[in-house]
């Protein structure tokens, strides 16, 4: 075999350029949020096979048309599993065009969730996402009405808890999803414990880890990073599809959700969900933010303030658990993050 | 043997598998291969069997076979094994377990 299996780099602009022309030939759309790059060049260095990573996901798996049937592929995501493995990533996942899903599951990948007609969401465990749901499962509570709301709380702001505080007074229980991905300068067990001590008061709310199948970036890359409103709209549906699942093992009627003014993948998110959730059999509550002095709240705003070393003015945005927190020594290390995060606004 | 941590042998060519060990409790196997109506009982088997030669007590196997003979199943199960409790940096101990 006279071709070669390596890496490409971001830099290099005529593999980049290539890797492109293969996509856009094998009908699929590259993302913009890769983090590794690979491909099988033949002996006069043409490009004929490639795949990519984006932290645990394989995506933009292609191999052109004149060489398929050859096993490039099998190459190509032996490398990448590899490549996944050396960042200690055991639990992936892959997105593929239907008519590819089969041939993967040949490679050890079973199917999670299709969105539309075109896109299976796959992982490499056999019951992962099963056992995931089996997990919950044992969460559930019986009662006649069931919401669930999910949320960054980057960090728990008194929108945060005014939405908390909403579904808990319509509802007889509320499941509240916290994203588990590492995003930003807020670690996520600080994220964790200003949403525990933020819901205390609401007795009828079940806090959870939204885990790898919620709003992460194996779901929902573009949520992290920026990407298309086509990407976003796309990666949005299937997210929704598989919080669909999710519903059902929890019995969810309603997802509660802030209004969005601000961020506009959220927005579009809200505005997918709006459309979506009904189809799938659940209600979606939009619910108008709370405003202080004459703006409103939002995580964006609190981020923002500490950004600029205005601490003191997050005490009206805050439950006074965060406002502690971030005005605390222990919180040092965590506002001087934010201090050197250069943009803290979600886009 | 103790699996202290994941490591993987082997690749998804044709007639190789892909062997992944992780730490579990028991042995949990996970199969997936070309060839499962015709072989499946048969590589479960190998598999199984070379990993209690290793000794090997707790551990979560994934294979994904493209085909692989006996001896390949064997050799990528037994490398995976050593790479996951860092037995491959030196004096490998092929074909026996290390003491």
């Amino acid at each position: 075999m006279s071709d070669t299996l390596c890496a490409i780099s971001p830099g290099d602009r005529f593999a980049q350029a290539q890797m492109d022309r293969l996509l856009e030939a094998e009908g699929i759309r590259r993302d913009r949020c890769l983090d590794y790059s690979c491909g099988i060049f033949d002996e006069n260095e043409v490009l004929i096979a490639t795949g990519s990573c984006f932290a645990s996901t394989l995506r933009c798996l292609a191999v052109s048309q004149e060489h398929q049937g050859e096993g490039l592929l099998n190459r190509i995501i032996g490398h990448l599993v590899e490549v996944q493995l050396t960042r200690g990533n055991t639990h992936l996942f892959l997105y593929t065009k239907a008519g590819s899903a089969k041939f993967m599951t040949s490679l050890g990948f079973y199917e999670i969730a299709r969105a539309g007609n075109d896109l299976v969401f796959m992982e490499n465990r056999r019951n992962g996402f099963c056992s995931y749901c089996a997990a919950l499962q044992k969460k559930r509570v019986e009662a006649d009405r069931i919401a669930a709301i999910v949320m960054n709380a980057n960090p728990f702001t008194l929108g945060h808890r005014y939405l908390v505080q909403q579904a808990s007074e319509e509802n007889d229980v509320v499941h509240l999803f916290l994203l588990s991905e590492e995003a930003g300068p807020i670690p996520h067990a600080v994220r964790r414990r200003l949403a525990e001590e933020g819901t205390a008061e609401f007795p009828n709310v079940v806090l959870h880890e939204s885990g790898p199948y919620m709003i992460s970036s194996a779901t929902f890359p573009s949520y992290f990073l920026k990407d298309s409103d086509t990407v976003i709209r796309t990666q949005a549906a299937l997210d929704l599809t598989v919080f669909s699942r999710i519903a059902q093992c929890l019995g969810i009627q309603r997802r509660y959700v802030g209004e969005e003014t601000s961020s506009h993948v959220t927005a579009l998110y809200n505005e997918i969900m709006a459309a979506r959730l009904p189809v799938l059999g659940m209600d979606c509550h939009i619910v108008p933010r709370l405003r202080a002095d004459g703006g409103i709240i939002s995580a964006s705003t609190v981020r923002q303030a500490i950004h600029d070393g205005r601490v003191e003015d997050i005490r009206r945005l805050v439950p006074e658990s965060t406002y502690r927190y971030f005005t605390s020594p222990q919180a040092e290390a965590v506002r001087a993050a934010i201090r050197n995060t250069p943009d803290v606004i979600h886009y | 043997m103790e699996i202290l941590k994941s490591a993987a042998a082997g690749t998804l060519e044709s007639s190789d598998c892909l062997v992944t060990v992780e730490p579990g409790q028991g042995i949990t196997l996970d199969l997936s291969s070309s060839v499962m109506n015709q072989y499946g009982r048969q590589i479960k088997a190998t598999v199984l069997e070379t990993l209690e030669r290793l000794e090997v007590k707790d551990a979560c196997v994934t294979v994904v076979d493209k085909g692989a003979l006996d001896c390949t199943l064997k050799a990528r199960v037994e490398c995976a094994v050593y790479r996951s409790c860092g037995a491959s940096a030196s004096n490998i101990p092929w074909g026996g377990a290390v003491r």
